[in-house]
């Protein structure tokens, strides 16, 4: 806790951001999200609109399997249904963006539903093993319900458009992927303040208990599917946007562990887990190919160093699972821990 | 003593001072090199594609070495620009925008059917780019929905046409099985293989469906024999399960005759599938490295160049050099702007053009493929693939 922020109320308690520091520090991430825009190139808006994504679904999949402690393999399954409605409805119907972004979102959520029904008797590995056969199921129904998806070839989407003005570029769809990612991750913050969400996290802690201080096992970790294949759906229709193509090859159970590996750099249970994790997992192996395009290596550097990169990816996940297995954003509560009880020793 | 603290500093003060130095380097560079034409490339340097990424950025390099030695075109320097992309489509596209929003690219190559798909609107936007790469899919083809990219080969569907042909004018009314994966890449030529195979006079007996690189095939080998075609094609993989496939219709001592498609054809891959795949057959749109008939002066060059043997993913990304630059030199030629328009017409306006022996016959490219092909046997023996036919080219 921060020096000298005692907290006088209930309300103060449960706040999302508690003091004038961090909210000055909070205005001071929206003017750099504003302005991000306007001072990088192409490359760096489409890492940041990925990056959005990647995160919006990291949430979701964090409120299930952090929150929740549900493991789940079909994070990538309910993006392509997600994908797929949007892809769908842009193309056959044209309708509005953000409301096909919700369709893809209740699709989505409607399939978490069944998947989720197992999770009752199964738990760990056996739910993660049904999960992965939703995930199968999808990919079949993708490549062979092909008068709706376009089979194997999948689908291409034109460009969304919002008030006439057609999102062809990343700078456009940053305007409306990174507000949205916001939104996401506050409705995520906020549903940790509620009833819902400490019987989430109750559940994680110990289900025979939750359900003996009245909480009903069913209802509950279905509502987490939900709410997560509900996020994955609306960042698998962020995705079909962005790409303006849609294939069942698009959506690999590697996406899932992808997701799964988020959550587990991030910090299982932690909105900026969620954040962090998904930014890790995005752009660490960017930023292994900017700093192996430094190294003055001559032609061959990119033949030399790919693969080292890879196994240093690799590395850097293991090294984070042995001496931090809190994440990532354990080691920030250490950095903001440091700062706050400066000069004292933590 | 050195402290911890020493360590930090030093460890930040030389990462910058390295960062300072290469960046002012680059940035020199980049001022240097202002009028060069810039080839960008999306390579699967690893991952699962990596064993043909590797060959083609080497078969690009090689080709501009060759070129920049002659003076460019028209005295420009023609600058390769790759990126890894582990063959995943989100970063193949971060690796363009990566190096189109710092270089002035005019020229590309892709890695895949999915990079083609999802860069295209940014091609079209941009205009200023043409396209190739390592996809061969039929889609790709169709030249109103890919109006600047073209593929250094026949599409998927005409390589299969390629071998059927073969097959029609071998065996007459012959029994095909098809065995594809069940990816987007193996049912590419399906439809069109059922329609082809009709209008040649053959007929399809079965039809077998296998997940990509499956090991068990114990029961699609008990269905081909049941089929018992004389010809058996297979598309949509490298190399498994095509040697399970083999070597189990050997025990069952099957007639049929195996066949691949351009991605199980190099010449390492093949007689890596082990004895049993000696008079294993395929189409191949470019002659092998080691091939000597005829006069092929490129070949030779690149022999000379590496004197170890060099994978046809080598030749296809070598060749695509060629073409792209050759589209290139054209449209500067004719005083044209270096757009992707422009560059596109010339490529089309290409006739009777001589590879210098990489493709048997002279081409011409009419459309977005180039539907010319041979069909080789491999002869387990030699460790080599020898040509079976002579070059079929579906445009006549």
């Amino acid at each position: 806790m921060r020096i000298g922020s005692a907290k006088e109320t209930y309300a103060a308690d449960t706040a999302l951001f508690d003091s004038a520091t961090q909210h000055a520090w909070v205005a001071i991430l929206l003017v750099a999200l504003v302005t991000f825009p306007f001072v990088v190139d192409d490359y760096w808006l489409y890492l940041a609109c990925l990056v959005a994504i990647n995160v919006a679904s990291t949430a979701g999949l964090n409120v299930l399997t952090g929150y929740t402690g549900l493991v789940s393999m079909g994070q990538a399954a309910f993006m392509g249904l997600g994908g797929y409605t949007v892809a769908i409805l842009q193309i056959r119907f044209g309708t509005p963006m953000l409301l096909n972004l919700l369709a893809g979102g209740v699709v989505a959520m409607l399939a978490g539903l069944v998947v989720g029904l197992p999770s009752l008797r199964v738990k760990g590995l056996y739910l993660a093993i049904a999960t992965i056969a939703a995930g199968v199921l999808a990919h079949f129904i993708f490549s062979h319900y092909t008068s709706l998806t376009g089979g194997t070839g999948g689908l291409t989407l034109p460009p969304a458009q919002i008030f006439g003005l057609e999102l062809d570029d990343s700078f456009k769809l940053y305007w409306v992927i990174v507000p949205i990612t916001a939104l996401m991750l506050l409705g995520v913050a906020n549903l940790f303040r509620t009833r819902i969400g400490r019987a989430f996290i109750a559940i994680r802690d110990r289900d025979i208990s939750a359900e003996v201080l009245g909480i009903p096992l069913l209802p509950y970790k279905l509502l987490s599917f939900a709410i997560s294949s509900f996020y994955a759906g609306v960042a698998g229709g962020m995705f079909a946007y962005f790409f303006r193509a849609v294939t069942p090859e698009s959506f690999p159970l590697l996406m899932s562990i992808f997701f799964l590996a988020s959550v587990i750099v991030g910090g299982m249970g932690s909105v900026l887990g969620s954040i962090l994790g998904a930014v890790f997992m995005t752009l660490v192996p960017e930023v292994l190919k900017l700093v192996v395009g430094w190294l003055p290596l001559g032609d061959n550097a990119m033949l030399v160093l790919s693969p080292v990169r890879t196994i240093v990816f690799g590395l850097m996940i293991v090294l984070f699972l042995i001496f931090e297995p809190h994440g990532l954003a354990e080691v920030w509560r250490r950095v903001r821990r440091f700062f706050h009880l400066w000069p004292f020793k933590t | 003593m050195i402290t911890k603290r020493t360590l930090c500093a030093t460890a930040v003060a030389t990462l910058a001072a390295l960062t300072l130095s290469t960046s002012a380097l680059a940035q020199k560079a980049k001022v240097e090199s202002k009028e060069d034409i810039v080839l960008g490339g999306s390579i699967p340097m690893t991952g699962v594609f990596a064993f043909a990424g590797i060959g083609v950025d080497q078969g690009i390099k090689d080709y501009l070495t060759i070129l920049n030695e002659k003076g460019g075109i028209k005295g420009r320097k023609v600058r390769y620009v790759p990126e890894d992309t582990a063959y995943k489509v989100d970063q193949s596209m971060a690796a363009f925008k990566k190096i189109t929003s710092q270089n002035k690219v005019n020229l590309y190559y892709g890695d895949s059917t999915g990079f083609a798909r999802t860069v295209n609107p940014e091609l079209e936007r941009a205009q200023s780019m043409l396209m190739t790469g390592a996809s061969f899919a039929k889609e790709l083809s169709d030249e109103k929905k890919y109006p600047l990219q073209f593929m250094v080969g026949p599409n998927y569907s005409e390589m299969v046409g390629i071998l059927l042909q073969y097959i029609a004018k071998t065996k007459p009314g012959a029994k095909i099985a098809l065995v594809y994966s069940d990816t987007e890449f193996g049912r590419d030529p399906v439809d069109a293989a059922r329609t082809d195979a009709q209008r040649l006079g053959l007929s399809i007996a079965t039809e077998i469906v296998t997940p990509p690189a499956s090991v068990d095939v114990s029961a699609e080998v008990i269905k081909l024999r049941r089929a018992d075609p004389d010809y058996t094609i297979f598309h949509g993989y490298v190399s498994a399960p095509i040697p399970e496939f083999i070597n189990q219709a050997k025990a069952l001592n099957l007639k049929t005759a195996f066949m691949g498609t351009f991605w199980s054809m190099d010449n390492s891959t093949v007689m890596r599938m082990g004895p049993n795949v000696d008079g294993f057959l395929g189409v191949m749109p470019y002659r092998y490295y080691y091939d000597t008939e005829g006069k092929a002066p490129m070949l030779e060059r690149i022999r000379k160049m590496r004197p170890e043997y060099q994978s046809t993913a080598y030749t296809q990304g070598f060749l695509s050099a060629m073409l792209l630059t050759e589209a290139a030199r054209r449209t500067l030629e004719a005083g044209n702007e270096l757009n992707g328009k422009n560059m596109k017409v010339a490529l089309s306006s290409i006739r009777d053009f001589d590879t210098g022996g990489l493709i048997g016959v002279p081409l011409s490219i009419k459309g977005n493929s180039i539907p010319i092909g041979r069909i080789y046997r491999a002869d387990f023996k030699q460790q080599k693939m020898l040509p079976a036919s002579d070059w079929i080219n579906l445009q006549k």
